[in-house]
């Protein structure tokens, strides 16, 4: 993929190396300080409701849910980079592999939900089960034990894989061995595809199974493509704190903006298509098994939040990605990736919040703290990730291409 | 081989994509001498086949139509057949076509400009047929305008709740548009025969169509703007319209139909078909009239990714179905699920694993992607494939639904046959005859990614 | 002499017609056109042509989105209103694929109409075609520049064109 157009900029000698901005380290502080406040009051705030942590943990899974998907966008992301060779990601890839790094830390994070599973599952509880004749049949899958299990795959598996390319890219840097780069596109192709298996099945243990009579076939893909989307806002925010500072400052082309805008616009339609493809569907079947899960989102008190989706998540962005010249300004263009990263956020609330108050509005003040401190604590390793390695791919085929060295 | 390896290796592959020494001469003397060249004697004999397949086609319509469609085997409840599956099989070919020329262009992908035109031409022929079915299964096809809403005299309107309206709007619009798109990427070629012709009738006609074409600097601006636009909006139309057929079946409340994941996976399942279409006629089309410089063994391999990436969707659709029906716990849908495994229809659907979920996956190896008659063979073997998919999709959960006392067994008649084997004779009849009579492959498209096109600066380095 | 629509030079290379384009304009002269085998953005560019295409399709894609919505509105709720499976009246959620089909039909038929129409086709008669080089290589390899009569410089035309990288200088019969 390359720009329509033409793109001017004034292309700067290549460098030896090119080391990240020790800027970064007040990034990754202030993410620091703001997390641990953040998670203290969220904390707090668990305590004080003396509900036994519920409304705690409900909101912590919109935090966990946060934070993954910016890990996993950021890991999908760098495969379908690998994948297709071409040079758009070449000025992103070590900001991808950063928040990929996070895997680990991600699995961490996780803990406190296994802890809270009484408290998010209602089909942990075997009583529960016993007296629900659906929840009975879909017992050998929904039982803590498995859930746990299944949880800890997901992890370790996306943990390696994620690590095994990111060890080959610094390989690459060191020995420039050429080979490395189609061995590299070899693992994405595979991880790609496993990924979107595993978090088919991770999006219906973690959230679907939150209305567990409920289903839906395209819940995977959604999950994926709003991954995508968080992973893409998150990096082209990053961009524009990067191409501020040396060694990027002016490397970054328009071209290179253009085509990150380029994606957003793209998967914010394939997300839109998505959501609209499972609710036209649903909603033309009318059947009550189905409908159930949408009757008080768009009939019930969450029909605002619905429409703020509706709004803010599909038709303002589109018409603001629909220009080009917004694409390829960075500053432009980060102010549409703020709103679709808050957008994410808002979507993951729609998603999960309504499972314990269908058809009554109502948003915790946690909802908002809890991710917001574990995001901070996600940018404070990102931020190391980032700065222990070059910020480019120093033998990357089409590093020379993506500087503007034709 | 040795152009293909040279495109792994380069970061630019520019020139690739036509074989090295064409220049404009060489590109416009060869494509305008098959349109004003003789016809070579396997044409005639290719055409004949056609020409013949296409009077099995007349027989089973007029047929048809005395009779009625009491000739097919559909009954009740199976009330859609072969006639549909053939709609569907068709109309997801043709998606290939817009995809490379719409897609491709907006990705800037160049390699696309030497097969765009032959994919858009199969793209409206596979319309064409597509659009013969439900025409046909109207049962009174003389009056197909009711569909449309206009005042009419009895003062009812369409239902516009119903997907099989919307589908009328979709296939229509999709008909147009490609029309539209394939004419406009046309106009200059038409220009450059009309110039080039040497007969005054033929230089008149080229000149009719060409609408007095000149290669205006202030024409070409309007005109590559209303070609990227046509492009734009195409790129939404074709994931819209097999959307659409999507949920002629998914609005409907029968197990095995109403499900989610059916628009993403419809439309996979479309461009995988019709990938496999397009190299199922660009190998021997390419061999026939020596293309070997414009279409490349990079070009296969492009398309066997395609393929292959949209197969494994296919795929991850098959299987999502099983775990959610099972996931579910509803009866009907995992009634559904193991009706297709085990049923009176098995046969058909592990038949149907083979060819789309199993043998596709030799296209991971690059000796076989670069392979011609495994291409061609596997390409084959994926046309089935999609075939039995709608297939299955469509008789096994039409011939057990939620009541048992209503099933009933469904089989196509030789009329079925007819009519699905008459189609491929239209199809290929207008196939030949595009071949034959216009530019098969763009002029001005691959004039524009030559080497000669480059301007100066960008020759410096 | 035969009254002229302009004159023509012919050009081997698109870098050349380029080049020419700058030199004239430069010169003062503006009324002229291009003529390429294929589109070159930056002929087009240095001849500063600009389409209104976009903005057109924009308008149409509008009317018919609100067409294609308001239509299935007008009949499902005003003309011919009925209770069918117990759907709203207004049933937007059903009434949204043929909308999008709507604006889009009216976007491509603006798009191709539209551009025929901006670029004065179907045109069966113009000058141009009365220069024999024009005719044989315009569609194949030749680049030409023409500097048309109305142009108030154009009595120096000729000199100009000759003064750029040309293979060849013509009039241009009207």
């Amino acid at each position: 993929m390359s720009g329509g157009g033409h793109h001017h900029r004034e292309i700067l000698p290549l460098l030896p190396t090119y080391d990240p901005p020790a800027e970064l380290d007040g990034l990754g502080k202030k993410g620091l300080i703001v997390g641990f406040f953040a998670l203290i009051a969220t904390l707090v705030g668990g305590l004080m409701a003396n509900d036994h942590f519920t409304q705690f943990y409900r909101s912590y899974l919109i935090g966990f849910l946060f934070v993954f998907a910016l890990s996993a966008g950021c890991w999908s992301i760098s495969l379908v980079h690998h994948l297709s060779r071409g040079k758009w990601g070449v000025m992103i890839r070590r900001s991808l592999e950063a928040a990929a790094a996070n895997l680990p830390l991600v699995a961490v994070m996780f803990v406190p939900i296994v802890f809270g599973i009484h408290s998010l599952y209602e089909w942990s509880h075997t009583e529960v089960v016993a007296g629900d004749p659906i929840l009975s049949r879909k017992a050998a899958y929904l039982n803590a034990n498995m859930f746990i299990l299944r949880s800890a795959f997901y992890f370790v598996s996306f943990s390696l894989l994620a690590m095994w390319i990111r060890r080959l890219s610094l390989k690459q840097d060191q020995t420039g061995d050429p080979a490395l780069a189609p061995k590299m596109q070899k693992i994405a192709a595979g991880s790609l595809l496993f990924y979107i298996l595993a978090m088919t099945f991770a999006a219906v243990d973690w959230v679907m199974s939150l209305t567990p009579h409920w289903f839906s076939t395209i819940y995977g893909l959604y999950f994926v493509i709003g991954q995508g989307i968080a992973g893409m806002a998150f990096t082209i925010l990053m961009c524009k704190f990067l191409s501020k500072l040396e060694p990027l400052a002016k490397r970054f082309s328009t071209e290179n903006f253009h085509d990150y805008g380029k994606l957003l616009f793209a998967w914010t339609l394939v997300w839109t298509y998505f959501s609209l493809s499972q609710f036209l569907i649903i909603w033309s079947g009318n059947l009550p098994e189905e409908l159930s899960w949408f009757y008080g989102r768009i009939k019930g008190g969450w029909k605002p939040v619905s429409l703020m989706l509706v709004f803010l998540h599909f038709v303002l962005p589109f018409l603001l990605l629909l220009s080009r010249s917004r694409k390829q300004n960075i500053t432009r263009l980060a102010r549409v990736a703020a709103l679709m990263l808050f957008m994410r956020l808002v979507d993951l609330i729609w998603l999960t919040a309504p499972a314990f108050s269908p058809d009554v509005l109502k948003i915790h003040w946690m909802d908002i703290t809890a991710p917001i401190g574990l995001f901070g604590i996600w940018l404070f390793f990102y931020v190391r990730n980032l700065r222990s390695r070059s910020i480019l791919p120093l033998h990357e085929p089409y590093l020379r291409e993506a500087l503007g060295h034709v | 081989m040795d152009t293909m390896d040279r495109v792994s290796e380069q970061p630019s592959p520019r020139h690739v994509i036509v074989a090295p020494g064409q220049t404009s001469v060489t590109v416009t003397e060869k494509i305008s001498s098959l349109v004003f060249g003789k016809t070579p004697l396997w044409w005639f004999g290719a055409f004949s086949v056609s020409f013949l397949l296409l009077q099995v086609f007349l027989i089973s319509v007029a047929t048809l139509f005395v009779k009625g469609i009491g000739l097919w085997g559909i009954n009740i409840p199976v009330g859609w057949g072969w006639d549909i599956i053939n709609f569907v099989w068709w109309i997801g070919i043709g998606h290939a076509g817009t995809l490379i020329s719409a897609i491709l262009l907006l990705f800037r992908q160049e390699w696309r400009n030497s097969i765009n035109r032959f994919a858009e031409a199969m793209t409206l022929f596979a319309v064409a047929c597509a659009g013969q079915y439900p025409l046909l299964h109207l049962g009174r096809p003389q009056i197909f305008y009711w569909l449309m809403p206009y005042p009419n005299s009895s003062g009812y309107w369409p239902q516009f709740r119903s997907p099989l309206v919307w589908d009328v709007f979709a296939v229509s619009t999709y008909a147009l548009t490609s029309l539209l798109f394939w004419y406009v990427g046309l106009i200059p070629d038409l220009g450059t025969l009309r110039d080039r012709s040497k007969n005054k009738f033929i230089a008149f006609l080229f000149g009719g169509l060409a609408l007095g074409w000149r290669g205006s600097s202030r024409h070409w601006a309007n005109y590559e703007s209303a070609y990227l636009l046509l492009a734009g909006i195409s790129t939404p139309l074709v994931l819209s319209v097999h959307t659409i057929v999507s949920f002629d079946f998914s609005i409907g409340i029968v197990p095995g139909w109403h499900t989610t994941v059916f628009p993403p996976y419809f439309v996979a399942g479309a461009v995988f078909a019709g990938f496999a279409m397009v190299m199922i006629l660009a190998i021997p089309t390419r061999a026939l009239f020596k293309l070997e410089a414009y279409i490349t063994m990079r070009h296969f391999d492009n398309m066997a990714k395609v393929t292959l990436v949209t197969g494994l969707i296919v795929v991850y659709g098959y299987f999502v179905e099983v775990f959610m029906a099972w996931y579910s716990a509803n009866d009907f849908e995992w009634f559904m699920v193991t009706n297709r495994f085990f049923g009176p229809y098995k046969y058909q659907y592990w038949l149907l694993l083979l060819c789309n979920a199993v043998i596709p996956q030799l296209l991971w190896l690059k000796r076989i992607r670069t392979n011609l008659p495994m291409l061609f063979l596997i390409s084959l073997v994926i046309s089935v494939g999609m075939w039995l998919e709608r297939f299955v999709i469509i008789v096994i959960s039409l011939s057990r639904d939620y009541m048992p006392s209503a099933w009933d067994i469904y089989h196509g008649t030789i009329w079925d046959v007819g009519t699905f084997v008459g189609t491929i004779g239209l199809f290929l009849t207008l196939m030949f005859l595009f071949l034959r009579v216009l530019p098969a492959i763009p002029m001005s498209e691959i004039k524009m990614i030559l080497p000669e096109a480059k301007l100066k600066n960008e020759e410096a380095h | 002499m035969a009254e002229l629509h302009g004159i023509m030079a012919e050009y081997e290379k698109p870098g050349d017609l380029v080049a020419a384009i700058h030199k004239v304009r430069e010169a003062g002269f503006r009324n002229m056109d291009a003529y390429t085998p294929y589109p070159i953005e930056e002929v087009i560019e240095a001849l500063d042509f600009k389409t209104k295409m976009p903005l057109l399709v924009l308008c149409a894609g509008i009317i018919g989105c609100l067409g294609g919505f308001g239509l299935q509105y007008w009949v499902s709720v005003i003309e011919y209103p009925m209770n069918y499976g117990g759907r709203p009246l207004n049933s937007w959620p059903a009434f949204i694929p043929i909308t999008f089909e709507c604006t889009i039909l009216l976007c491509a038929l603006t798009a191709t109409f539209g551009m025929i129409a901006m670029n004065g086709l179907p045109m069966p008669y113009h000058p141009v075609f009365n220069v024999a080089a024009f005719r044989e290589k315009a569609g194949t390899n030749g680049y030409f520049l023409c500097i048309e009569a109305s142009d108030p410089k154009f009595a120096s035309a000729r000199e100009a064109l000759s003064g750029t990288n040309a293979s060849e200088v013509n009039d241009v019969e009207a």
